[in-house]
């Protein structure tokens, strides 16, 4: 019943019942996980210490991800005492100099991870950079998309977003319930594209 | 001696809607669809490879942009660039994003169109849908050549802005003016400008600026530091319209002017490049470069910006999606149309310009469905579109003040009206003009395009400050001084204070022989703006022309503290000091006149009147 490939399609309807059966998180990431600039395999959900994870998706050739950076950081550190956020790059030709060099020149203090087997890409069910995933202090997916209504395509933003979705989904898990939205996609660049 | 020289031409400065003057300034929307719809099922048709199919598309328009040091933010110059981005390049094609190119198609042809065949959209969606499969190696045409920084040659001239303005990691968008002062001793003319934005990635787009009179100065806190502003309005110094769209977006290529045309620069002229800059989410450095390319030939065909607008009617309520604004102009003369440029801020929807010539006959001269500040752009047609006297031009933008557009600066939605700032709207249209008819008899048809549309301002908007003394202005260089003073006295109404319309009104008085009326509207200048040469220089000729010298005397010597090197002001400072019987510091002054510039007539006379006078 709890296999991956049938989450996305039931859980709409049977959010109250999947509560309860939802994926544990260290299943899937296996022998797949993610590696930190180290080259060590981390897995985000043992390092949370109870907190809520939100993984953030980005990928340095797309100017929208580059672009969210000020409000990452800022909402990372309004809500740090309650979220643990990981920054994750699944362009598996990024090296952890690349990398680096990007988290400097954007002024990241948010730990980050490659993601080259796209296994939290998977697991988080993000298709977009900067996407987003809220994952409750159970380890349940409970929002997955964009950041905030900032971009309404790839020719047109907003002067400034007028929805929130990551800060409500933060909100809702740190509230013990789920957001209003479990899922609204970004616009940004394919994750697709990359495999 | 020689009597008090009152034939020194006075100055009057026309003033003009940022874009008359200048030009610039400094603009649907594609199809929103949402990122995740654009993949619809489709034949899938013969196999497509991009060696084969899709690198002949990219090479010619995207590449241009997409490869390192330009606008774009990744490379697409090989099989693996292409593919990392596959399905957004079908996406961004399919909405027509991508490359950015706003009007739909016409008749009449643009320059350089970027606008993508639907048979190489579909093209694109099918190699996506295929596989996005590279093919042999054999089929891969060559990379087109790319000719790093300047782009035709080395400049005759580079200038770098002189302090680099520094581009927050966050926040909207910003508009930003650097001041190119030009170092040159005597008149150039111009015949390309390479625009280097500072870094492309994050400069929307630029234009710049012709200020004949250093009046953007003024705005800057200090010199060379630059001053922010979406719209900027420059004072241009007599009949001397602005002609040259001088516009960079990514990808511009450096435009050659035409045989024959040429941009004048004489000196003292500023540049300005007005620049539209998107916060990248890290703090820039923007320092942008403009190299200038000369000509020995002086321009002898001079054409001419036509402003259309219509900024008072935009009164838009809250939650309105189709606000019309028209407005149409009828040409006085012939005239060759080479260039549009339209102009809304973020509430412009649809916007479409046309011409009706007199059989009756309409024509497109643009239609974009879905306007974009972001990609606005100047058009230039593919060949010149012959518009002959009596052709009605004419503008119908509709804006869209509602939620549901994206980009409206305010939510909840309120009440718009035109203004210079990003939350305010426009209406602008720019044509640019050759009047094909150049009769030296009947004068320069610059000024009857000019004196038409000031006539057409004046009555759309009476209350138009700018109309009547734009009006005024025609009418005075056209020695209608009675005319002139009574659209000078309507601009008056609607600002009293207004430096230049009482500077101007007090040089039309001065023309008209009335000194002792001049010197209030002056003195009033002067007050509204201390450090104003022209009213100094005009406030010396009207006391002068009352006897008083020593008045006169005061105000040359102010006017010459802000232009050491005008040499009509030390001149007429050496006839004041003359009448007055001070030969010795006249004469001192005469020489100064004629070393700023020896072919100075009434210096050189009055210098010689001087030394008759003090020899008898």
């Amino acid at each position: 019943m709890c296999s991956g490939s049938a989450f996305r399609a039931i859980r709409l309807l049977l959010t109250g019942i999947l509560l309860a059966c939802v994926l544990a998180p260290e299943l899937v990431l296996g022998q797949h996980s993610a590696v930190d600039l180290d080259g060590k395999q981390v897995n985000p959900f043992d390092a949370a210490s109870g907190k809520i994870v939100v993984l953030v998706f980005l990928r340095r050739d797309c100017p929208v991800s580059s672009r969210y950076a000020p409000i990452i950081q800022q909402l990372s550190a309004l809500r740090e005492h309650d979220a643990s956020f990981w920054l994750v790059f699944p362009d598996k030709d990024e090296t952890p100099q690349t990398i680096h060099k990007y988290l400097q020149e954007f002024a990241y203090r948010l730990p980050a991870l490659r993601d080259p087997e796209h296994a939290l890409v998977k697991l988080a069910q993000v298709q977009i950079t900067p996407e987003v995933a809220v994952f409750n202090r159970n380890h349940q997916l409970i929002y997955d998309g964009r950041i905030d209504n900032w971009y309404q395509d790839l020719g047109r933003s907003r002067p400034v977003p007028t929805t929130h979705e990551l800060d409500e989904a933060i909100q809702a898990a740190v509230g013990g319930t789920t957001p209003a939205k479990n899922q609204v996609r970004g616009v940004g660049c394919y994750i697709s594209d990359l495999e | 001696m020689k009597s008090w020289p009152r034939t020194l031409a006075w100055s009057l400065a026309l003033v003009t809607g940022a874009g008359a003057a200048g030009t610039l300034f400094a603009n649907s929307s594609l199809l929103s669809t949402s990122q995740s719809t654009t993949l619809q099922p489709r034949t899938l048709g013969s196999p497509v490879t991009f060696n084969r199919d899709i690198a002949p598309i990219i090479f010619r328009s995207c590449s241009t942009c997409h490869h390192p040091g330009e606008a774009a933010p990744f490379p697409l110059l090989t099989y693996s660039d292409v593919k990392k981005h596959a399905r957004q390049i079908a996406d961004v094609t399919q909405a027509r994003t991508m490359p950015p190119w706003l009007p739909e198609p016409q008749e009449l042809k643009f320059a350089d169109e970027l606008r993508l065949p639907d048979a190489q959209i579909d093209l694109i969606w099918r190699w996506v849908a295929q596989g996005a499969v590279e093919g042999d190696p054999a089929d891969l045409p060559p990379l087109p050549k790319f000719v790093p920084g300047w782009r035709l040659g080395t400049p005759d001239l580079i200038l770098t802005a002189q302090k680099p303005f520094i581009l927050p990691a966050q926040g909207t968008d910003t508009y930003w003016n650097f001041i190119f002062r030009i170092p040159i001793d005597q008149t150039r003319w111009v015949k390309a400008i390479d625009i280097h934005p500072g870094d492309k990635r994050y400069v929307h787009h630029a234009n710049i600026l012709v200020d004949r009179s250093a009046s953007s100065r003024q705005r800057e806190a200090e010199p060379g530091a630059g001053f922010g502003g979406m719209e900027i309005q420059i004072e241009s110094q007599v009949f001397d319209p602005d002609s040259h769209l001088l516009f960079w977006k990514p990808g511009t290529v450096p435009y050659l002017e035409p045989d024959g045309m040429a941009l004048r620069l004489d000196k003292g002229t500023d540049l300005i490049l007005n620049t539209h800059m998107q916060p990248s989410g890290k703090p820039d450095v923007i320092q942008p470069s403009i190299g200038l390319y000369f000509t020995p030939q002086p321009a002898t065909k001079l054409p001419m910006l036509l402003q259309l607008e219509d900024d008072v009617k935009l009164d838009i309520p809250p939650g309105q999606k189709d606000f019309l604004v028209t407005d149409e102009f009828t040409l006085p003369v012939d005239v060759d149309l080479l260039a549009i440029y339209p102009h809304a801020h973020y509430l412009g929807k649809d916007i479409q310009a046309s011409a009706t010539v007199p059989d009756g006959t309409t024509k497109t001269l643009i239609h974009i469905p879905l306007w974009n500040l972001n990609w606005q752009a100047v058009y230039r047609y593919s060949e010149p579109v012959f518009l002959p006297k009596g052709t009605t031009v004419a503008l119908r933008y509709v804006y869209d003040n509602s939620e549901d557009n994206p980009l409206n600066p305010n939510y909840p939605p309120v009440r718009v009206r035109a203004g210079n700032r990003s939350s305010d709207e426009m209406c602008h249209l720019w044509l640019q003009v050759l009047p094909i008819h150049f009769d030296a008899a009947g004068g320069d048809p610059r000024r009857l395009l000019q004196e038409a549309l000031a006539r057409h301002n004046v009555e759309k908007n009476p209350a138009d400050f700018e109309a009547h003394y734009n009006l005024a202005a025609m009418l005075q260089a056209r020695s209608q001084v009675n005319d002139a003073l009574r659209e000078y006295e309507l601009a008056l109404r609607l600002r009293p204070g207004d430096a230049a319309a009482n500077n101007a009104m007090g040089s039309a008085l001065l023309a008209s022989g009335e000194p002792d009326k001049a010197v209030a509207y002056l003195s009033q200048a002067l007050r509204t703006r201390p450090d104003y040469f022209d009213a100094h220089y005009n406030l010396g000729n009207a006391l002068a022309s009352q006897d008083d010298f020593a008045g006169a005397t005061d105000q040359f010597r102010l006017a010459l503290r802000l232009h050491p090197d005008d040499a009509d002001a030390e001149a007429n400072l050496g006839s004041a000091l003359a009448e007055m019987g001070r030969f010795s510091e006249a004469k001192t002054h005469f020489e100064r006149a004629l070393q700023i510039n020896p072919a100075h007539a009434l210096a050189r006379e009055n210098l010689q009147e001087l030394q008759r006078a003090t020899n008898k």
